[in-house]
């Protein structure tokens, strides 16, 4: 079991030493740190990515991930390269998961063409993409095939150098990342989007707001759509956000009790709904005992 | 008079072969190095969809030079504003601002590749007014809480960023060109002026011109900052020296000045390929400065006795020219 962390960051004084907080949190074992997008009180971190390539230069083992992206105002061609970008600035610790649509004021399909489009650009050399929502490159006509089509071979060919103004109808997104294929994740709180996802092994992500148990039904229904879709576990991981506290009081979506009690917690919760990685949603850098966490609850996770 | 630098690492050369994470380090491990050695300020281009993996996202990596510095500036130069959202833009800027507790300096472009400007679905005929645009977005963006603009090509209504930036106003540059159209753009609008490549005589005009446009729309003085991209190749000799530019030339800049359309003709249209008997190479060739360390002083003091603020260099020979050049020009 995968256990990280993430938090609500709340002023930009805050940012080093969250930081400093991550540098901790690679020393103990953490598996990963999450930030997410947030234009909450002028403060928060608009473009993840950013912060996490500065993290990863402090860091050398801990997962980087960057949360709730959002796919309006942010073309696909640079969501592909920052994620790119991070992967090969901290050798191989990128991923990215996106928001739902809801939460964007999008439809579902904006955010699925999205992520087909960043995977197709990872993975490919040469591409061209027409979707509804996104066409790369922009002139991609209404000829082309829906979806990710690729060049067929000519026989020779001619090195960009040698283009002069020509626009090609296919290219290649670089650089390429570090990971053939970084982890992507989508918030599967909307039910077009889980059962996307679920179909096309795109891993699922519930943030700390959703009730637990709300949040365990969302989870079996995933795996639920994607077993009847022949699609296997091994192929994705699912993450759950909480809030968690040793020694805290529980609610609907915090974890709190004893270590022994939030084992047992999370312990249950990977059994009901097949989580792979827990995110501990953390509200500031005082909230909670790092080490007593790795100490006490960690190892007990897989013990 | 400041110095700043580029450093290797940001995109593949062929001569060079090695993985691109491994390129990555060593520009981390220079930037360190140039910092120790007593530059101003270090910077990051951006290309797309270039074969050798030419940084997309230049602020990306200042951020992760931010992380390992803690004095010298980080600069984009140039940043392609015209392939941006302008809010984007000024976010990327804001967040890189927080965390290099205020050492940003943005170098905007407005680009000329037709293949970014197709790929991003943005017209390149509309690329000026984009930028004029852009640059006045961006002001507003990170200077107050909330603001709205009504542009041809951008309107917001009501909009702010986060986070807020630690420096007010944001150092902001007009990067590009040694041209009355670059000096009128960049004067007019009150930002700094970043010159290409230019032999003395066209950049001690187009400075003057800057400074004048500057003046008119009403900006102090000390409002009005120049900087120079001027690569330098110091011998034992001139022929030592011209021999280094020439390398350069063949290692780097041949294929992107010729390849890609950098250079622009009297009408306004970039070669592809041109020969390297064309006027304008041999300009762009001429443009380097080659001597000995005696000369190269000599020359750079002539731009700083026309108030070039900031001189910005190739990225060798960083150790003959922090001890030999810098304390000269202090």
């Amino acid at each position: 079991m995968r256990v990280g962390i993430s938090y609500d960051i709340q002023t930009t004084a805050d940012w080093e030493a969250i930081l400093s907080d991550i540098e901790a949190a690679d020393t103990l074992g953490y598996d990963s740190f999450w930030v997410s997008e947030s234009r909450e009180n002028g403060s928060a971190c608009s473009v993840p990515a950013l912060f996490l390539t500065s993290a990863a230069r402090r860091t050398r083992n801990i997962q980087l991930r960057i949360g709730g992206r959002t796919v309006v105002i942010h073309s696909a061609i640079r969501l592909a390269e920052e994620v790119a970008v991070l992967d090969l600035f901290s050798r191989g610790r990128a991923g990215i998961a996106f928001a739902t649509s809801g939460a964007q004021s999008t439809v579902p399909g904006h955010v699925h063409e999205t992520i087909e489009f960043v995977r197709s650009a990872w993975s490919a050399d040469e591409i061209r993409y027409r979707g509804e929502h996104l066409r790369f490159p922009s002139h991609t006509s209404d000829d082309a095939p829906l979806g990710v089509s690729f060049p067929e071979w000519q026989g020779d060919y001619i090195p960009q150098w040698e283009w002069g103004p020509a626009m090609p109808d296919f290219l290649a997104i670089t650089p390429k990342p570090y990971a053939t294929a970084p982890p992507t994740y989508v918030d599967i709180s909307e039910d077009t989007t889980l059962e996307w996802a679920a179909n096309h092994g795109v891993s699922p992500f519930i943030g700390a707001d959703m009730t637990t148990d709300r949040a365990v039904e969302r989870m079996q229904q995933y795996r639920a759509v994607a077993d009847a879709a022949g699609r296997s576990r091994y192929e994705v991981e699912a993450v759950l956000e909480r809030r968690m506290g040793i020694g805290s009081e529980s609610d609907d979506c915090t974890l709190g009790g004893s270590a022994h009690d939030l084992v047992c917690a999370l312990r249950e919760i990977t059994s009901k709904a097949s989580i792979a990685h827990f995110v501990w949603r953390r509200g500031n850098t005082e909230d909670g005992d790092l080490t007593q966490f790795a100490v006490d609850v960690h190892p007990l996770l897989q013990a | 008079m400041e110095f700043w630098t580029a450093c290797n690492g940001l995109t593949k050369i062929r001569p060079m072969p090695s993985s691109l994470a491994d390129y990555y380090d060593t520009w981390i491990q220079d930037v360190i190095r140039v910092e120790e050695l007593g530059f101003d300020g270090i910077n990051s281009p951006e290309h797309h969809f270039m074969y050798d993996g030419f940084i997309p996202s230049p602020i990306q990596a200042l951020c992760a030079a931010a992380a390992v510095t803690s004095k010298i500036r980080l600069a984009t130069g140039a940043m392609l504003l015209t392939l941006y959202d302008p809010l984007e833009a000024a976010e990327l800027a804001t967040t890189a601002d927080v965390l290099s507790n205020g050492r940003i300096s943005l170098g905007l472009g407005m680009g000329y590749r037709p293949m970014e400007f197709d790929a991003f679905g943005t017209a390149k005929k509309t690329r000026g007014a984009r930028l004029t645009e852009g640059m006045e977005i961006m002001k507003l963006a990170t200077s107050q809480d909330s603001f709205s603009f009504e542009g041809k090509h951008y309107q917001y209504k009501d909009v702010s960023i986060s986070p807020r930036p630690v420096q007010q106003p944001l150092d902001l540059w007009f990067c590009g060109g040694t041209t009355t159209i670059g000096a009128r753009r960049a004067g007019t609008a009150g930002l700094g002026y970043w010159l290409a490549n230019s032999p003395f005589d066209a950049t001690e005009n187009i400075v003057r011109e800057y400074r004048q446009f500057g003046r008119e729309a009403g900006w102090r003085e000390d409002q009005l900052r120049t900087a120079v991209f001027k690569d330098i190749f110091i011998g034992e000799t001139m022929e030592e020296a011209k021999a280094m530019a020439q390398q350069m030339m063949e290692f780097f800049y041949d294929e992107h000045i010729l390849g890609y359309g950098y250079l622009v003709d009297e009408n306004a249209q970039n070669l592809y390929n041109p020969s390297k008997e064309h006027h304008l190479y041999k300009r762009f060739v001429n443009s380097l400065t080659c001597g000995t360390v005696e000369m190269v002083i000599e020359e750079l003091k002539r731009y700083q006795d026309i108030g070039v603020d900031v001189i910005m260099i190739q990225s060798t020979q960083q150790e003959l020219i922090a001890d030999k050049i810098l304390p000269e020009l202090r």
